[in-house]
């Protein structure tokens, strides 16, 4: 069959094809929000037209199938209009409050989870894994499902002092925003690479391997025609392997899971935040990650039962000091936690009025 | 078709939570590539090892980027994944479809690819995951005659993403949707004709909520904002403390600039005072709303930690007004890349050219005033530059002061 | 100049490159407008077309985009050349 030809530089269709009429019709114009359960919320405009949203859980990575049943059932209840949430939700709306909960109804007997909105735990921001990239020092999607089934109760009914914002990266280029989250699990490298010396010439470049490395770690191993790496100065970042495939830095035991705290992107109350090391490693234990998910449960919990009302994590935190939060948590102090890197200066601790 | 044993993976699909195994099973059942990607999938979680090569040379004609490649180290074990490549689809603007357009989205990549997807990738294309070389341009004619361009990868403009915006939220201060729109319009060339050091990206959020998480992970932030006052609806204001609210607690004492004022009846803002951190609104929707000037702050600079360390965006232009053709925003834009291209090593972000240039040099060339607003405290050190220009400027001032006898610090 | 004989330069430039640098675009287009001073703008939209039609290539590897001379393989696969 011939092909239909191609067009260039269109970009995407334009949205506007694609929003209900009750959307259109208030764009821009909404007065007031509520949220009525952690699956549902109502949006109010001016003109007082209502929308309402039900928010179902998604693993991100999922089948035609099932974006074909989002499908029918937005044509069932939402004249086929639905939309997906930067954190990889799926939203169905509502013009018509009679056929909401009929929606519920028809989505709880098809298996789809409504949750999400409001002060609890909402979908896990990831990265690929090793179900698509080169670079994992493990899988996101299985470790998102761990934590999540551990911690699915505060995405459906158990509300927080605030929203707890989740992310895994499968690698320090932490695709995505894991740096700015409430707690987020990072896969780390422990080994220097090896260097596969007879590829070398082939595949990489000398002048971009030695200019890739933060820690200038790498220096030229002329009898080989390839590189040596200094390992007192390796800190198994992987940007060598980035920009030369021989330079392998995978190693099945020793990858492992290093776990950040108390970022947030929002302003609100407080600046932005980068999340800090806690946990400088765990084994990396397909296909549950036990532990992990244990070390984060037991976090959510302590800053559950110890945060003020609208305190994030990063908030809470401050207000009582890192060492109260490693003193409540019992989490071990470690050499890991103390910056020797870029931000040794702004981290290091300049007054003697501390907490014991 | 090969059955694959999965007993690890297997056991993902237990629990409440959706399970990503289910669904690749489900697209397994009638797909070969999909069967496959079960299959190595388990291998890896038996292995504890990714065997994804690192890309290789693919994409459709013409273009430099939209298509991630992706080969398998086994693929002759599992022939369903030698080739796996992605392919990027521009999303539309704040990710709403009609089952229609999903549909056939799903239609066509049935037809060439795994029936895998993540709806979206963190960059926030749709990801169409698993396909073979020699099918890209297939799946490029069937996608573009449909109104369905790609997204972008690679050393170029990335796909920009914006927040849901005055489609379905009253924070907004501009409209996130439409300038996505446009912005990704304007500049197509950028994004599909890698020209740049390295990659750049957007990201659009109506309000300092930052839905997008785009202070912290695009080279571009714009974040909206105001600038008139808070406007108070004291009846709502009794409505919540009627229903439960703790103003003093909740509202006033976590106003971070003690703006705010409550006596039990009547709420008052010092809105000379607010630095419009977004709380007491987010907190009590129904009685506070902003009103006056309605805009953007562009900030600059935000990536992960390669290669030294992370960066949060640093604001650069305090306000902006954003209205269609967004004229100042897009010259601003051509400016800032103008100054990148020209200063940057390979591989460099933004981020880190200012910090390697300075910022002063960054902001002399795209024409931005140095203002209070743009730090958090003055530099501590002493050592600075004087050139000769600063030290005319402050003569010339002293000057002034001389002749009307007044200081002018 | 005409854009044929523009082009040709262009290929000798990336050929002269291959195996020893990876070319941006921006590599290609300052070093073209300084051996033979023609307009930056001219010099890219002559490359561009030859991006269009095959005769060059994006390529991506090292982290960073480069525009090479294409494979056999490559044009097999796109059915420029049987
Ligand atoms: C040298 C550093 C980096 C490397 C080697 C790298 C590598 C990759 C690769 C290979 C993918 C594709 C995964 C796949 O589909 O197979 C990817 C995706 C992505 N990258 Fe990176 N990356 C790097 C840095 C970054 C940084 C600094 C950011 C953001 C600040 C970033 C953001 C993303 C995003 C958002 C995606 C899409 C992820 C998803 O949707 O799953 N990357 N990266
Ligand atoms: C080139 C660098 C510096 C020079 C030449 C310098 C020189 C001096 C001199 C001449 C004095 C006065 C001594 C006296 O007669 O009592 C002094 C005092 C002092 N300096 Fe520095 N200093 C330098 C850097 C610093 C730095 C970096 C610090 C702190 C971080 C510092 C902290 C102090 C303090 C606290 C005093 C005592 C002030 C006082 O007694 O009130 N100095 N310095
Ligand atoms: C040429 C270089 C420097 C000279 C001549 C110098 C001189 C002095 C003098 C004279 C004092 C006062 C001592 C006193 O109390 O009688 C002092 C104090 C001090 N200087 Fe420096 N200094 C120099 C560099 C630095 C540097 C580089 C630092 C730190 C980075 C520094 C940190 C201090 C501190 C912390 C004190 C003690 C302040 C205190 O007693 O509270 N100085 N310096
Ligand atoms: C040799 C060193 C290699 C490096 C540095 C590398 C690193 C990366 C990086 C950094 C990304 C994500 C890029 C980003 O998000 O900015 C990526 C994905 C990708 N890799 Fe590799 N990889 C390598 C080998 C290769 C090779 C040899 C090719 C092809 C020649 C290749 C093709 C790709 C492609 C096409 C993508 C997706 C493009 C993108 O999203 O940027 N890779 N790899
Ligand atoms: S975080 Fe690392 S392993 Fe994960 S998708 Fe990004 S580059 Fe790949
Ligand atoms: S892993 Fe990172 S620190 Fe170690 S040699 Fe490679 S680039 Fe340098
Ligand atoms: S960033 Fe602000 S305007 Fe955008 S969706 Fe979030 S709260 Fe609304
Ligand atoms: S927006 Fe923030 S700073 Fe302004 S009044 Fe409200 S809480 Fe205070």
């Amino acid at each position: 069959m011939a092909l239909p030809q191609r067009k260039t530089d269109i970009g995407p269709p334009n949205f506007e094809q694609f929003l209900p009429p009750v959307i259109k019709k208030n764009y821009g114009k909404w007065k007031y929000h509520e949220v009525l359960t952690p699956g549902t919320m109502v949006h109010v405009a001016e003109s007082g037209d209502k929308l309402w949203t039900v928010r179902v859980a998604s693993p991100r990575l999922i089948a035609t199938d099932t974006i074909r049943e989002h499908c029918d059932i937005a044509e069932k209840y939402c004249d086929g209009h639905l939309r997906y949430t930067t954190r990889n939700n799926v939203e169905f709306l509502v013009s018509d409050e009679s056929k909401l909960e009929p929606l519920k109804k028809d989505l709880t007997a098809r298996g789809f989870k409504m949750g999400g909105i409001g002060y609890g735990i909402s979908n896990i921001v990831h990265t690929q894994g090793w179900v698509h990239c080169h670079s994992a020092a493990t899988d996101a999607s299985g470790l998102v499902k761990s934590m999540m089934d551990e911690l699915y109760e505060y995405f459906e009914s158990k509300r927080l002092p605030n929203k707890l914002r989740l992310a895994v990266a499968c690698c320090v280029n932490m695709c995505g925003a894991v740096h700015c989250s409430d707690i987020a699990i990072v896969a780390v490298h422990t080994k220097i690479p090896t260097i596969a010396h007879a590829n070398f010439k082939n595949m990489c470049e000398l002048p971009t391997v030695i200019g890739s490395c933060p820690t200038r770690a790498i220096s030229p191993d002329t009898a080989q025609k390839s590189v040596k790496i200094n390992p007192e100065k390796c800190m198994f970042c992987g940007n060598c392997f980035t920009v030369c495939p021989p330079m392998s830095i995978k190693d099945p035991e020793r990858d492992g899971i290093a776990i950040v705290v108390g970022g947030k992107v929002s302003t609100l109350r407080t600046n932005p935040k980068f999340s800090k090391l806690v946990i400088p490693y765990i084994s990396n234990e397909p296909p549950r990650w036990p532990k992990v998910v244990a070390a984060v449960k037991h976090i959510v919990e302590v800053y559950a039962a110890n945060a003020r009302k609208h305190e994030r994590v990063g908030e809470w935190i401050e207000r009582v000091g890192w060492e109260r939060f490693f003193s409540l948590t019992g989490i071990d102090f470690t050499f890991h936690s103390i910056d020797d890197f870029t931000f040794m200066r702004d981290t290091l601790r300049t007054s003697p009025a501390f907490k014991w | 078709m090969k059955k694959y044993n999965t007993p690890l993976i297997d056991d993902l699909e237990k629990g409440p939570w959706p399970s990503f195994v289910t669904e690749m099973k489900k697209a397994a059942k009638n797909n070969e590539m999909a069967n496959d990607a079960l299959g190595h999938l388990e291998k890896c979680y038996s292995t504890k090892v990714g065997y994804w090569k690192h890309g290789g040379i693919v994409g459709v004609l013409g273009y430099g980027g939209g298509v991630i490649g992706r080969y398998s180290e086994l693929g002759e074990e599992f022939p369903g994944v030698a080739h796996f490549h992605t392919v990027r689809l521009n999303q539309p603007s704040g990710f709403f479809y009609t089952s229609k357009a999903l549909k056939e989205i799903c239609d066509i990549w049935d037809k060439y690819g795994s029936g895998l997807t993540n709806m979206h990738g963190s960059t926030g294309d749709v990801v169409l995951l698993g396909c073979r070389t020699e099918s890209l341009e297939a799946v490029f004619a069937e996608y573009s005659s449909r109104g369905w361009d790609l997204g972008s990868s690679g050393s170029a403009l990335r796909t920009p993403s914006c927040c849901v915006g005055p489609a379905r939220c009253e924070w907004a201060n501009y409209d996130t949707l439409g300038l996505n729109y446009a912005l990704t319009q304007e500049f197509q060339d950028e994004m599909h004709r890698p020209s740049f050091s390295y990659k750049f990206k957007f990201k659009l959020s109506g309000c300092a909520c930052d839905c997008v998480a785009s202070l912290a992970r695009s080279d571009m932030s714009i974040i909206g904002t105001w600038k008139g006052n808070i406007v108070i609806d004291q009846a709502e204001v009794k409505n919540y403390a009627k229903n439960g609210m703790d103003i003093n607690a909740e509202i006033v004492n976590m106003c971070p600039t003690q703006c705010i004022s409550y006596d039990g009846k009547e709420m008052k803002i010092d809105n000379a005072e607010c630095n419009r951190c977004m709380h007491c609104i987010a907190k009590m929707t129904k009685a506070l709303k902003p009103s006056g000037e309605k805009g953007a702050t562009i900030c600059i600079g935000s990536k992960a930690p390669i290669v030294v360390g992370s960066l949060l965006s640093w604001v650069i232009v305090p306000f902006i007004k954003l209205e269609p053709p967004y004229t100042e925003l897009k010259d601003l834009i051509r400016k800032i890349w103008d100054w990148w291209d020209e200063n940057a090593k390979p591989r460099e972000r933004i981020g880190e050219v200012i910090e390697m240039k300075g910022m002063r040099s960054f902001l002399e060339y795209i024409g931005v005033p140095p203002m209070p607003q743009q730090i958090k405290e003055p530099r501590k050190d002493p050592f600075m530059f004087y050139t000769e220009d600063d030290i005319a400027s402050f003569k010339t001032k002293e000057a002034e002061e001389k002749k009307t006898g007044k200081y002018k610090f | 100049m005409e854009t044929a004989e523009l082009q040709d330069k262009i290929f000798a430039f990336v050929q002269a490159a291959q195996g020893k640098k990876k070319l941006k675009e921006k590599d290609i287009i300052n070093g073209m407008n300084a051996e033979t001073g023609i307009d930056k703008d001219v010099v890219k939209k002559a490359m561009r077309g030859m991006i269009d039609v095959g005769r060059l290539m994006y390529s991506y590897g090292g982290g960073a985009s480069s525009v090479e001379i294409p494979s056999e393989e490559y044009l097999r696969e796109k059915g420029l050349i049987k």
